[in-house]
Order: C-alpha cells, then structure tokens, then sequence
C-alpha cells in the first residue's frame, strides 16, 4: 500500500514585513517598508503510514503549523510536492477535506452556541455522513468516553477540557484517514491530559486512523508515538523510531541535585562549573544531563560537591524530554 | 463522495439557521435591545429625511414620496446583506487573530461555511420598514399594480442586493491584504446611506464613479427609474441585472482568493 | 510623574494606529469621498429652493457645518462602547481593573493617542481643506480659540456618554443594540446630520435641553460665528462645562454602582 501521505522536498517562504521600533519607526513604516524573505519550510521530506501516530515536534516557529497548513490545504508549498491520500492538498482543497479531520490548538470548529449533538449533526450533513456510519461512530463514542453529559451542553458552557474532547470526537466523527492534532493537550489538567490521549489511542487503533501530533507535551508523545519527526528553523532534524531516538541518547543519564539557596539562580554557578553539559532548574532539583561517554555520574557528582552541599540527590534515566532539548540545542550529531 | 449542488447547501443552511434561531432565543434580551437598537436606526433614518424635507420640499427634481420610494427600495435592498452576509464584519478579527484557519478545513464551499456561521435576524425589522415605506410611497404615488410591475420590481431588488452585497464582500475581503479593513467596510455602510438619492444630483464625473467603480447607484436609483419613471429608463437600468450578477461574482471570487492566499498570521 | 504614565499610554495609542498604513490611506480617502457627497448633496438641495438662505444657513454655512461635524466625529469616534463590551464579555476586564489606573480614565488615555492622530490626520486636512475651497469662509480669529477649549469640552462629554453606555454593558450581552442606539440618538441630536438651525420648533428646544448639541452643534456654532458675543460664549462654553462636569459624575457613579453591584453578586 502506498504512503497516506508523500512529501517531497517541500520548501515554504514567506514574506515578511520588518517593522522599526517605537514612534519614530512608526512613523517611518508609514512612507516605506522593507520585507525580507523567510524560509518557514526548508526542504523537507517523509513518508507516512496509514494508521501510524507520527509526534511531529520542534520548537515554536519551528515551522510545524506550516507543515501541517500545507497537508490540510490551506497553504500552498512555494515548492516540492505534497500528496496526502493521492490528492494535491492545495488544488483539492474541499476533496482534501473530506478525508482529513484537524483540530487546531484552541480553536474550536464547533458551534459555538449549539448543544455538541447538534454540531454532530450538522457535520454528519455537511461531510454527508451515511445514517449508518453515524450511529455506529456515535456508538463507539459512549464507548470510548462518557459523552451523553456532553452532548446537550453548548460548547460556549464546556470547560476547556470538554471542548477539546468534543473537537477531537468532531474531527473523527466523518472516519477520516489522517487527523492531525495540533496542540491537544495544551492548558489541561493530568488526569484531562491523559483521557484525551487514552481517546486518541483508541480511536486510532479502532479506525486505524493516521494522526499527526504536534505537541510541546513530552507525556503526549510517550503515551501515543512510535514514530517522531522533528523540525527546527524549517529543516527537518529528526525521523524515526523514539526508540531509537532514546538509543541514539543512550549513554546519557540525568543527574538532579538539590542544594541551597534558590535553584534557579543556582544553576547558574552549575552551568558555570558545568560548560560541557546541559543544565536546567525548577522548584525542586538542578537537572544535569551527563553525557557518560565524557564523565561519569559519579565523577560529575564528585566535581559538583567539591563547590556545592548537595543535599539531596536522584539518578533518572533520559526522558523524551530531555533527548528533544538536547536535539534542540545541538542537533542529531 | 456525491456532488454537492445547490439543494445539499440549502439544507445545511436551512439546518444551521434553524439552530442558530433556536439558541438565540436563549439570549432573548439581547435580540429585543438589538431590534429596538434597529428600529431607533430607521426611525432616525425617517426623522431627518423628514426634517430635511419640511426646510425643502424636492430635490433635484424628486418629490418627497418619490425619494421616500428610493429610501424604501434600498432599505428592502439591504435586507440580504444584512441578513446573510453580517459574518463580514467579524472577518477582519478572524484574520488578525488567526481563527479564520478553522473554516479551512471542511469539505464544503469556504464562503458558504463562513457567512452560514451568522444569520442577522435583525435585517427582517428593516425589511419590514422598507417595505412599509415602499407600499406607501407606491400608493402616494398612485403607481398602480399589476403582475409585471411586481415582478419588475421584485427582479431589480434582487439586483440591487446583489450589488450591495458585492460590494460589502469586496470591502471585508480587503482584510485579507490590509489589516484592518473596518474603515472599508465602515466606507461602504456608509455610502449605502447615500444610495438613497437620485445619482442626477452628482457631476458627470461622480456619476461615472458610483456607476461603474463604486456602483451604488445600482443599490436604489437605477433599479427604481425602471418603477418611477418608466418613459426614461437608461439602458443601464435594464442592464443592472447582469451588472448585480456579475459584481457579485466578482467579489465572490475575490474573496475566495483572498482567503486561498491568506497565510494566516500566529500559529 | 502622574502624567508621565498617561502620557506613555497616548503613545502607544499613536504607535498602534499607525500600524495599518493602509487603513490610514482609505481613511482619507473615505472622507474625501464622504465629503463631495455631502457637497452634491446639498448643493442639489439648496438648487431646488428659490431662496439662498434657509433656517438662517447659507449653503455654504450648511456645508461648512456638515463637513466639519463629520470631521469631529470621525476625530471623536473611538468606539469605547465596543471596547468595553468585548471587554466585559471576555473577563478582560478584570485585568484592566488590577491596573494601578482608575478604569474610567485608564480607557479615556488609551484613545488619547487616536485622538491625536485622528486629529492630524482628518479633522485638520478637513479643516484646511474647507477652509480653502470656500474662500475664507470659516473665520479665523479668536473664534479658533473658543472652539479648541469647546471641543475638549466636547470630547470629554462624548467620552463620559460612551462610557455610560459602556457600563450598561456590564447588564447585557447585546453591544451591538446598545451602542447602535447610542449612536444614533447622539449623531441625530447632537445636529451631526442635519444642522439643529433645521429642526422644527418644539424639537428644537427640546435638544438644547439635552448635553448631545453640546458634542457638535456648540463647537461648531461658536467656531462658524466669526464675533460671537461674549454672552454666546459664556453660554455656550459653560452649557458645555455643566454637561461635562454632570455627565462625569454620573458616569463615575454609575460604574462604582455597577461594579458593586457585580462583584456583590459574583457575576
């Protein structure tokens, strides 16, 4: 069977406006502007499966949205070729349409101010959805959550969890091929967070439905991905397993530390002490990311006490997290 | 995946603008201030026509009953757009805020989908003053009645909704390229009010540029001559039904590809 | 520095409308547009009567005063209703609140910045301009001085209306209604449309019993009159200043009513 979706040494630019600073810019901007082109795409190429959970991540501006514009339609590739399902997203836009399901970060395609079953409704009319198909969907639907309390209720009166939760039950509804979800989890509590992946996961496997996942949320790609893509300043630094991505990292552990003082501001004197490796800080623990092939953890650890009274300590072994920043800030070398 | 035609996009606006009056309801103070909000509009629309109208008794020719005829005739014209075409007004916010990406992916003819979002029942109080107006100012007038003038009139006042209706879509679609396009949309709302007049008060000059580049003497006085003044009817009257045609298919196609070139701002 | 920091908000308010180049060029253009409208307009109205002067205005009194109410609407008009509408319905409001700036005059020095390039930008070209094609019409004397210190004037009580409707809109969802009615009410009353030396008798009096002549009509009166008496300014400007003064007040009582009111209930 061939891929769902082919692209193909895609590139996008745009054209954009540089605007001068403060009142006296301003003004100026009013006689005359400077654009300059920017590559938001940058030559990229892959493949996807159907059926496949494909975490596509990167670093805001990364280019991801403008990927995912370009497969829904939306966006025409300044080159390359894209074909999702055997269409030309940017020439079928409507055809494209009809196969795709697409929930965009925060911004709900339901009705405002209808009852969620009347939104279901008006979709099932407008992707001409057969009775059949419908009731066996809406079926599966009580199956798979407890929707009946969502349903009589306006999306205008649902928290943001239940919207987000109807917006994806709205995007499979018509039994797409690919959805692509941009942002689902964003601004959740945990236990939402993970009933919406748990819901992801089903339908997926229920309907061997293709997803494209583009998520800040590491817990979301662990939960859902085999397989990542990951993209920064346009060109593509990353396609494979996760698993093998965490291979790649293998020799790299984490080491957390907790000392005086406030951690954030200690950190700094870590990084310091620390020029070759990563170092980061919340509430709670210094994080090291020791690369085992340079140091060891204890030899790290026993550099750090001779400057730092650690008071406590923990060894983890790499998170998702941690190898994406770590490709972030260095690339896949 | 079957063909939609013109009834598959009757139904789902049928269905949609019946939930939408069905959760309006839900705000119903809301639409009674919004339709004494209307109805304060029209009533002051008629006090200063009657207030110019005690100081002068005609303009340019026009007699009180005739210009109220025009007054009433583009009242009903804008009814359309009122109605069905409200969601422009909100375009601009979609595009700057980056929303209007959420009407880009159903299946289903973009234009459609997003001016189907809004229904303004408000536009119906206005239907009912113009029409009101146009009764009487035809009685007034001692127009007569027969089934090919009612015809004549119901065509040409799809005429001139079209036109109005073009050219409210070519203003809001201006957001796409520039943006804040209120001042152009504003623009428009305003000039609909001048519509009213008979275009003879204008230099030859202007007459050219609300005939053919701002065409709205097509809202009111070139439709109406055909009803008013049937023994000096310009070409141009007869032709406005293929202009109204033809200006909202432009502006149709204008807006469609304004909205394909969007690149939408944000993520 | 108090002022500095309402001054910094003036600003931001310029930086901002200059955004939209654009916008600013169908500004103007929409004006200009606007204005030869009203030119025709009423020169095809006065062309229809024998005599040159009516209600004591000449045309081009008639004119002069039009073109220049428009110009002081589009310079006075910033919408604060809607803002605080949306406001309100977003809970954006409660940000603007924290804010170390009473809300009333946190929102008045926001616009502050439109106002000034509002002012550059239309109402002075609209002045120059009519001032020019009339030949000297408009008297420049001290009648400039008195009219700078009325539209101040004017301008804070058109704020302190827009904010009183604004506060209704802690009641109700419906913007659109409210500030519709407003609009009309003032643009209708205030003798923006047709000059109040117009209006019927009875109607007449009624009106400068109302603080809306005190927006467009006072300014506009004491600038056209080239000597105004003494006693017509002190009348006038202290008409203005009582109006001010009162509509302030209630406007601020208002809003404290109401946001207790709110915050009582938890709405």
């Amino acid at each position: 069977m061939p891929p769902i979706i082919t692209i193909q040494n895609v590139t996008k630019e745009f054209k954009v406006l540089n605007r001068r600073e403060g009142l006296k810019g301003s003004l100026k901007d009013l006689f005359s502007r400077d654009y300059k082109i920017v590559r938001a795409v940058d030559n990229i190429s892959m493949n996807i499966e159907q059926g496949e959970i494909v975490g596509y991540l990167g670093p805001n501006g990364a280019g991801k949205s403008t990927t995912i514009k370009m497969m829904t339609g939306v966006l025409e590739p300044t080159s390359g070729e894209i074909l999702v399902g055997g269409n030309i997203p940017y020439k079928n836009r409507t055809k494209n349409a009809q196969e795709i399901g697409v929930v965009f970060g925060q911004r709900s395609q339901l009705w405002w101010a209808l009852p969620l079953i009347e939104s279901f409704k008006l979709l099932k009319d407008i992707y001409q959805i057969a009775d059949r198909e419908y009731e066996n969907m809406l079926e599966m639907y009580r199956s798979l959550a407890d929707i009946e309390p969502l349903l009589h209720k306006p999306v205008r009166q649902m928290s943001l969890g239940q919207r987000t939760l109807s917006d994806i039950l709205a995007a499979f509804l018509h039994n797409p091929k690919i959805v692509f979800l941009d942002e689902p989890t964003i601004g959740l509590d945990v236990s939402m967070k993970s009933k919406i992946r748990e819901l992801i996961h089903a339908l997926n496997k229920e309907k061997n439905t293709t997803v494209i996942l583009t998520t800040h949320d590491m817990g979301d790609v662990d939960a859902l991905c085999r397989r990542i893509v990951i993209i920064d300043k346009g060109k593509m630094l990353y396609d494979n397993d996760i698993e093998h991505l965490k291979g790649f990292f293998g020799s790299y552990r984490t080491l957390k530390i907790r000392v005086e003082g406030i951690l954030t501001e200690r950190a700094e004197e870590v990084k310091a002490q620390l020029p070759d490796f990563s170092v980061s800080a919340d509430e709670e623990w210094i994080s090291v990311l020791v690369d085992e092939e340079r140091a060891t953890v204890m030899e790290v650890l026993n550099q750090l006490r001779s400057s730092f009274d650690i008071r406590d300590m923990q060894l983890e072994e790499i998170s998702t997290e941690d190898v994406i920043k770590k490709i972030y800030e260095e690339g896949v070398e | 995946m079957k063909r939609k035609g013109l009834g598959f996009y009757l139904k789902i606006y049928g269905k949609i603008l019946a939930q939408d009056l069905k959760s309006k309801m839900s705000y119903r103070a809301d639409f009674i201030i919004s339709t004494i909000g209307m109805i304060f509009t029209n009533i002051a629309g008629f006090v200063s026509f009657w207030i110019l109208f005690r100081n002068f008794p005609s303009i340019n020719g026009w007699n009180y009953y005739e210009i109220l005829f025009l007054y009433g005739f583009s009242l009903v014209s804008l009814t359309p757009v009122q109605c069905f075409l409200d969601n422009n007004w909100s375009l601009r916010m979609y595009v700057y805020s980056g929303d209007f990406i959420k009407y880009c992916f159903r299946p289903i003819n973009l234009f459609f989908y997003y001016q189907s979002e809004v229904f303004d029942i408000k536009g119906l109080g206005q239907l009912a003053f113009g029409i009101g107006t146009l009764i009487y100012s035809w009685i007034k007038l001692g127009l007569g009645f027969t089934p090919l003038i009612l015809l004549k009139t119901i065509v040409f006042l799809i005429t001139a909704s079209l036109i109005m209706m073009a050219l409210q879509n070519a203003a809001a679609a201006t957001c796409f390229w520039i943006q804040n396009s209120f001042y152009l949309l504003d623009l428009t709302l305003k000039f609909k009010d001048y519509a009213k007049y008979p275009i003879t008060i204008f230099s030859p000059v202007f007459r050219f540029i609300f005939t053919f580049i701002m065409p709205i003497a097509f809202i009111a006085y070139y439709p109406s001559l055909v009803i008013l003044r049937p023994d000096e009817v310009p070409l141009l009257s007869w032709l406005s039904p293929l202009f109204g045609c033809a200006f909202f298919w432009f502006s149709y196609k204008l807006w469609m590809f304004g909205a394909m070139k969007y690149s939408g701002t944000g993520s | 520095m108090k002022l500095k920091k309402y001054l910094s908000l003036t600003r931001i308010g310029i930086i901002e409308s200059r955004q939209f180049r654009l916008a600013t060029v169908i500004m103007v253009i929409g004006n200009l547009l606007y204005l030869i409208v009203v030119y025709f307009l009423w020169k095809s109205i006065y062309a229809s009567v024998e005599t040159d002067v009516v209600n004591g205005m000449t045309f081009t009194d008639t004119l002069i005063y039009l073109v220049l109410a428009t110009a002081l609407f589009n310079f006075m008009e910033m919408y604060a209703v809607w803002e605080m509408g949306r406001n309100i319905q977003s809970g954006k409001i409660v940000l603007d609140l924290l804010k170390p700036i009473e809300y009333r005059r946190y929102l008045f020095w926001s616009y502050s910045g439109s106002f000034v390039t509002q002012f550059f930008f239309t109402f002075l070209p609209t002045f120059i301009v009519v001032s020019v094609v009339t030949h000297g019409a408009v008297p420049l004397g001290i009648n400039l001085l008195y009219f700078a210190v009325s539209v101040i004037l004017a301008v804070l009580i058109n704020y302190s209306i827009d904010f009183i409707v604004g506060t209704i809109c802690l009641y109700t969802e419906s913007i659109w209604g409210i500030n519709i009615m407003k609009q009309v009410i003032v643009l209708l009353l205030s003798g923006a449309t047709v000059p109040i030396a117009f209006f019927p008798e009875p109607l007449k009096t009624v009106v400068y019993y109302l603080p809306f002549q005190s927006i467009y009509n006072a300014p506009l009166t004491l600038l056209l009159d080239g000597s105004p008496t003494l006693e017509t300014v002190v009348t006038t400007l202290g008409t203005q200043l009582l109006w001010c003064v009162g509509m302030t007040l209630l406007g601020k009582l208002f809003w404290k009513f109401s946001l207790r009111q709110i915050t009582v209930n938890g709405g």
